[in-house]
């Protein structure tokens, strides 16, 4: 194992994690104003293989910082951040990202689209076309193969998005906010999909939202952050198996609006401090 | 707004969009299309008023009738047709070049920032210095040649053209790239996969632009540097005195531009950067 961080050595030990977060603090300087930001600080996290961890947090609390430096696009000032117990230096097709905005290629199909990493990747035509159109069928894309993006809805597009991360068949996936944009009735059909999908597929999830309700939803456990600089403020496990899940379920079950309350306490409690803070 | 003859019948409801009824507005619906023609039936009115009125010498304006007479006889004796089709040749090969050479030229400087820096007080000295005022050292270095004319042509274009394939490199939103290099992809592929396929709207812009440029900088070349050509042919009639050709070639440098643009170019975005939903027409 090659540590180039010249860091720790690597927490490969008992039970390896499948991304280590440990004593990461990240320092930018932010391009409008010239003034050195102070990002994350000392945030230490453990994220299981298979298992989805949901981050909520006030804006600017560093939650998209430590998704860039997990992705690989940036790094860390401080600390390490391991996938599977090596470093990170560079994104790659181990870690798929789906992201808020639309980050499929325009000049692209949907099927171009959903088989551009394994163009990357240099996977056989065959082989290509076989796995392009399972995805397109379990995302519900049937049909839309030669559309470009523009002729489709949010909501589709970010199936799109979602069937080409999942098109390379990474072990994680991570998520910034992906169903942001999308209109409250399809947010409630992609919540709900994405959960069979993780589970069917075994992926292991770092999923970044605003709602207290779909972290809590989706989540085997929701990562409360603390304002800038943003620190782990609690880690509140999500009762019962997410297998059960769906909305009506959600909406029924008194252990998981417990959930939703004490989550929903952690950030407000946030918010109120940032406002006198300001 | 129409089709209600038989209004009140509930049970007859309609199976398609609502029948368009024929009036006097739908029949004269297919002039409102031919509408970019007004200014020019407006213009040519103008002219042929004004020499009416006027009716000024025959060296300084001369009457529709006798430019089209002109540039019949023009056609008849073959020598407008060789004269465009030198034109054009010249245009195409120019174009050639200097697409050739600032577009590559212009990614470069897009995804470089060093390069950008560094480059682009020269870039915009030179852009500065039109390609005219070069024409007295190009006749010195290359003579009354084809090669001053093409380098004319490509200095003209190279700006635009470099400048917007620049800026469309630069306009590429960081999440595609982004996107793109968690799918594993290299810089080169994600140059060979964003950057450029992204940046094509402004390509096109700046060939467009480049195109129109150099068509213009290929008439001056042809003032000074003559043999043949549409500038050529503008440019001798002044000898003679013939205004009706000079009248005539300025017209056929326009129509040749629109046949140019409607023929080539537009066909081109449209199948690209409409199709991908860049750019809406």
């Amino acid at each position: 194992m090659t540590d180039s961080n010249g860091g720790r050595a690597g927490a490969a030990s008992a039970a390896p994690a499948t991304i280590t977060v440990d004593d990461l603090s990240h320092w930018f300087v932010s391009e409008q104003s010239g003034q050195t930001v102070h990002a994350l600080d000392q945030v230490d996290l453990a994220i299981q293989p298979g298992e989805f961890v949901t981050v909520v947090g006030p804006s600017g609390c560093g939650k998209s910082t430590l998704l860039n430096i997990l992705a690989g696009f940036i790094k860390p000032s401080y600390g390490t951040a391991l996938v599977n117990g090596r470093p990170i230096t560079k994104p790659g097709p181990d870690r798929g990202v789906v992201f808020q905005e639309l980050a499929i290629l325009p000049w692209r199909t949907v099927y171009r689209n959903i088989s551009h990493g394994l163009e990357i990747q240099k996977v056989p035509k065959t082989e290509r076309d076989e796995r392009v159109a399972g995805l397109t069928q379990l995302v519900g894309l049937e049909g839309f193969e030669n559309h470009y993006p523009h002729q489709l809805s949010g909501g589709m597009k970010q199936r799109v998005a979602v069937a080409r991360t999942w098109a390379s068949d990474p072990d994680i996936i991570l998520m910034d906010e992906p169903f942001a944009a999308v209109d409250a009735m399809t947010r409630l059909t992609l919540q709900e999909e994405l959960n069979r999908l993780t589970l069917a597929t075994k992926k292991t999830v770092f999923f970044i939202t605003h709602s207290v309700e779909e972290a809590v939803f989706l989540g085997d456990r929701v990562v409360a952050m603390s304002a800038r600089p943003g620190r782990i403020k609690a880690e509140v496990p999500v009762p019962g198996d997410r297998r059960d899940r769906t909305w009506e379920v959600m909406s029924n079950n008194q252990d998981l609006q417990g959930c939703v309350e004490e989550v929903l306490g952690l950030v407000r409690d946030e918010a109120g401090e940032q406002e006198i803070a300001h | 707004m129409s089709a209600s003859e038989t209004a009140g019948s509930l049970a007859e409801r309609p199976t398609g969009p609502p029948k368009e009824v024929t009036t006097w507005k739908t029949r004269i619906r297919w002039i409102y299309k031919l509408k970019g023609l007004t200014p020019f039936v407006a213009a040519l009115l103008i002219w042929w008023l004004t020499w009416e009125i006027w009716q000024p010498h025959e060296r300084i304006l001369v009457s529709p009738a006798e430019v089209w007479s002109a540039l019949v006889a023009l056609v008849r004796e073959g020598i407008l047709s060789a004269y465009i089709e030198q034109s054009l040749k010249r245009l195409a090969f120019g174009v050639m070049v200097g697409v050739g050479v600032g577009v590559p030229l212009g990614w470069l400087i897009g995804l470089n920032r060093s390069l950008a820096d560094a480059s682009e007080p020269v870039l915009r000295f030179f852009n500065s210095v039109s390609g005219i005022a070069w024409l007295p050292l190009l006749i010195l270095w290359f003579g009354f040649t084809e090669r001053t004319i093409t380098a004319i042509i490509v200095y003209t274009m190279l700006f635009p053209v470099l400048f917007n394939a620049m800026i469309g490199v630069r306009t590429v939103p960081d999440r595609l790239s982004q996107a793109t290099r968690t799918l594993g992809a290299g810089r080169l592929r994600v140059v060979r996969d964003v950057y450029m396929p992204g940046s094509f709207p402004s390509v096109m812009t700046g060939v467009r632009l480049g195109i129109g440029f150099g068509w213009r900088a290929l008439i001056a070349g042809e003032f000074v540097v003559g043999g043949g050509g549409l500038g050529f042919l503008i440019f001798n009639a002044r000898t003679q005195g013939l205004i009706s050709e000079i009248i005539g070639g300025m017209l056929v440098l326009g129509l040749l531009w629109l046949a140019l643009d409607r023929l080539i170019l537009q066909p081109i975005e449209q199948y690209t950067t409409v199709r991908w939903g860049l750019v809406r027409l």
